[in-house]
């Protein structure tokens, strides 16, 4: 029996489409690489970064890139004896932090750059409780993982989805906080990861009721070039849970690689840095380049802040 | 390797067996990236985790009062269930 063809009709879907949980936003689209400048907010008593690009933080040293980055060498197993099926199949289990722990802790937490970044206590949908972090970019604006803001894929009923809250802890030291404590409940993410769940689309913003970053201050962050990222030091400060509660690490490396939408390094993170800064030094002042979202393997991994992510991030900025 | 999300469920007790609320949950090795998130034990020291493939797991639990452990969990095609001991 013959059958009419359907025609059919190809729909671009922009996974960089802005979607919030509060009232539908166009986003903007701008087309060209630029960065916007930090701010060092009130009193920043800033510390010079070392000429390397990363921070001077007393204890740390920048390690040199690992020869390594490349995927692991697999060893055939000895077929002599008999190994745990699991490995067999699956390989070794990745780490997030890889190799020695080059982690330091930032105690100077009032102080910039370190308070513009804030230790996120999120709440889910069904009331479960997490730990992440964000960073601002603007008096009213901070960065984070698409996945600190909304929930997908979870599998848990009533858990997927906008998060109810967050409480926000900028510049936070362990049980002190230098700036307070705001809760925030206004969201922004895009259909690519609330619509798609797209790993690489996982990013998203938390908008403040008041402009904590006013004294703060924030970081710049721009679209830069793989070259450029390719000749960073990545510099990521955050809140790991594998630490004392609410204690602020930071680690730096040199870039491993870069894709079009992610950005992979060999910087030591761990649960609870969730949509920290990924930032190079250039010129003395800070930008932003991705947010962390993934440990992996031999390299964890961010969104890359692209031409689209930029455009965002800039229509986002209050 | 993909399929529908596998359930990690389970309770943080302290060295006397009882719950551990708040106490801090993050996969410190798993045979897949993983978002960099850590979860918190609720009230009831429960905690529900999700994963996206079978495999051998590594999570670490961390708890400023209680210690910390770290527990080797090999997670099947219906999910997984374990009690964490806290050393103190």
């Amino acid at each position: 029996m013959a059958t009419t063809p359907k025609s059919t009709k190809s729909v671009k879907i922009n996974l960089h489409a802005a979607t919030s949980n509060e009232a539908d936003e166009a986003s903007a689209v701008v087309k060209r690489s630029v960065m916007k400048p930090p701010a060092e907010g009130l009193n920043p008593k800033t510390v010079k970064a070392v000429s390397d690009g990363s921070e001077a933080v007393p204890g740390f040293k920048l390690r040199a890139a690992a020869a390594e980055l490349s995927a692991e060498a697999f060893k055939a197993p000895d077929t002599s004896k008999l190994s745990d099926i699991g490995e067999a199949s699956f390989g070794p289990a990745a780490e997030t932090v890889h190799g020695p722990d080059d982690r330091v802790r930032i105690t100077a937490t009032n102080t910039y750059p370190w308070r513009v970044h804030a230790s996120l206590l999120i709440t889910a949908a069904d009331n479960s409780q997490w730990i992440g972090t964000g960073w601002f970019i603007g008096p009213r604006t901070l960065v984070t993982a698409g996945h600190v803001v909304y929930i997908k894929n979870s599998g848990v009923a009533g858990r997927d989805g906008w998060v109810r809250r967050i409480q926000v802890m900028p510049g936070r030291n362990g049980s002190t906080l230098p700036y307070g404590s705001v809760t925030a409940t206004s969201f922004k993410s895009v259909t690519g990861w609330t619509g798609s769940g797209n790993a690489e689309y996982d990013y998203g913003v938390i908008i403040l009721p008041t402009p904590l970053g006013n004294s703060t201050g924030w970081l710049g962050f721009g679209n830069f070039s793989d070259a450029d990222l390719r000749a960073s030091t990545g510099n990521i400060s955050g809140y790991p849970g594998d630490k004392p509660s609410g204690t602020q690490w930071y680690d730096a490396r040199r870039i491993a690689s870069v894709s079009a939408r992610k950005v992979y390094y060999d910087i030591d993170t761990a649960g609870g840095q969730s949509g920290s800064a990924v930032y190079r030094i250039a010129s003395g002042n800070r930008y932003g380049f991705a947010v962390h979202a993934y440990g992996g393997g031999s390299t964890n991994s961010g969104t890359r802040i692209n031409a689209q992510v930029y455009a965002n991030l800039l229509a986002w900025k209050v | 390797m993909s399929q529908a999300a596998l359930l990690v469920r389970g309770r943080v007790v302290d060295a006397r067996g009882r719950p551990v609320a708040g106490a801090r949950l993050m996969w410190h090795s798993a045979p897949v990236d993983l978002p960099d998130l850590a979860a918190l034990s609720g009230a009831d020291g429960g905690f529900v985790l999700t994963v996206p493939v079978t495999g051998p797991y590594r999570l670490a639990c961390h708890s400023d009062a209680n210690g910390q452990t770290i527990v080797d969990v090999s997670v099947a095609a219906d999910g997984s269930q374990l009690t964490l001991h806290l050393p103190r």
